[in-house]
């Protein structure tokens, strides 16, 4: 294809269309057109991959004067929701995993003392923690603007998180929901609106997570025990 | 031959002294009303700051974050012009306080809000002496009339006539950060028709009633804040 390609662009000072005929001819630049193609309807017939990416503020409330330890385990950092169209094929592919690290990374810090990152859940104890806490995703819903008929994309998520003791005793286990839109109207493309719908309702889940988590029952029992030592 | 193209020349001259003037009379078919309550004194010095933010938490609208920034510029220019704190920039550095969902929604609240020192701490930083909440939306409504547009091997063209009424309805509540009380609140109903006819070409007649009520309602805030 690429010897073809050079002989054309030789032959253009001369005789170029006869050179093209040649080629057309031999069958390498027909195939070409053919892969080329071939590769446009794969492309346009792919589902498309939406890698949640944002940035979260601080939050600006009093930390808890303990040390906590986060696992970001299965159903998180893996986490990966597929969109399927009106025909059932797979539309929109959304990663989110990262972005809940992110997320995660900026909130906890500014809620505890300290916060240790943990590569597995056996890991805590030696980390002197004095609790482990485990978000994870049950469940996550899009909701895109041709199938609901409104002018915005929106996110919907369901949480389960968990809060153990360092030797994965139970502390407490709680559901939470996050809610996020974006207006259609101001995205030039769907992954874009996708992406900022997501980040919305990732921001949602932080403002009640660092406001509600001391008033969750089983978490407010454990911290008056804990802090009272 | 030369009369004749003086003649076209009149002609395209005064088809588009026509157009404009039934675009003017058109354009000015939008009609604003504005409502002042005041429960309070008001007044602002050159170092205080005025911060407004959008309401957001109900299902069926939110106030778009263009209306809200449409207004604080206004605000912002202009003689006696007050320094008006990014909607964004305020909200990110308040997190998690001001979200849709924690947001204080009545003036009791934002005497709780105060109560916490890490939020009086970054209000003082930005001077704010007044929170204005903008609460309100934008509604098409009547829409009449049709255009269809054709394209053949000579050429395309559209034909026909389209109108539609644009309704806007915004409320801004006035907090006093420093008593943590509602010192008013401002009103304003806009409303205008717009045109679209299609003669070859479509020509739209937007009435601007989103940004007559941006105007309005940001001129009578300045004046509300500072006393007047």
């Amino acid at each position: 294809m690429s010897n073809c390609i050079v002989t054309s662009k030789r032959a253009a000072a001369t005789n170029g269309v006869t050179m093209m005929k040649r080629c057309f001819q031999s069958g390498d630049l027909r195939r070409a057109l053919l892969s080329l193609l071939i590769l446009l309807c794969l492309a346009s017939c792919a589902a498309r991959t939406v890698n949640v990416q944002g940035s979260y503020p601080r939050p600006n409330i009093p930390a808890i004067p303990l040390v906590l330890g986060v696992y970001y385990g299965e159903g998180l950092s893996d986490f990966m929701y597929t969109e399927l169209s009106d025909r059932g094929e797979e539309e929109y592919l959304v990663s989110s995993g990262d972005t809940h690290e992110v997320l995660f990374n900026t909130v906890l810090p500014a809620m505890f003392e300290r916060v240790v990152v943990l590569d597995s859940m056996e890991e805590a104890a030696a980390r002197g923690v004095d609790a482990v806490f485990v978000p994870r995703i049950n469940e996550f819903q899009l909701g895109m603007p041709q199938k609901t008929r409104l002018d915005s994309y929106e996110v919907w998520v369901r949480y389960n998180m968990r809060l153990t003791g360092a030797d994965g005793s139970y502390i407490a286990d709680w559901v939470m929901t996050a809610y996020g839109k974006a207006t259609a109207s101001s995205f030039s493309t769907a992954e874009r609106g996708i992406n900022d719908a997501a980040v919305a309702a990732l921001r949602d889940l932080a403002s009640n997570f660092s406001l509600g988590f001391t008033g969750v029952p089983d978490v407010r029992d454990w911290l008056q025990r804990r802090l009272s030592q | 031959m030369i009369i004749k193209a003086q003649h076209s020349m009149l002609s395209a001259w005064f088809k588009s002294m026509t157009s404009l003037g039934l675009l003017l009379l058109l354009q000015a078919c939008t009609t604003t009303t504005i409502d002042e309550f005041r429960q309070g004194a008001t007044g602002i010095t050159s170092e205080d700051s005025v911060v407004i933010l959008g309401r957001r938490q109900g299902a069926a609208y939110e106030t778009r974050a263009q209306f809200v920034e449409c207004v604080g510029e206004r605000m912002a220019r202009g003689a006696n012009a007050i320094n008006v704190i990014p909607e964004q920039q305020f909200v990110d550095a308040m997190f998690p306080w001001f979200e849709p969902r924690t947001a204080p929604l009545r003036s009791e609240d934002l005497q709780q809000l105060m109560a916490q020192p890490l939020v009086t701490e970054i209000m003082s930083g930005f001077g704010v002496r007044y929170i204005v909440w903008l609460d309100g939306q934008t509604e098409t409504t009547s829409r009449m009339g049709s255009i269809s547009c054709a394209v053949g091997p000579g050429g395309g063209g559209c034909f026909g006539f389209g109108s539609w009424e644009d309704d806007s309805s915004f409320e801004a509540r006035v907090w006093d950060v420093s008593s943590a009380t509602a010192v008013g609140t401002i009103s304003a109903d806009a409303t205008g028709q717009s045109y679209m006819p299609a003669v070859f070409v479509p020509i739209p007649l937007i009435a601007r009633v989103e940004a007559n009520a941006c105007s309005s309602l940001a001129d009578q805030l300045k004046q509300f804040v500072q006393g007047g």
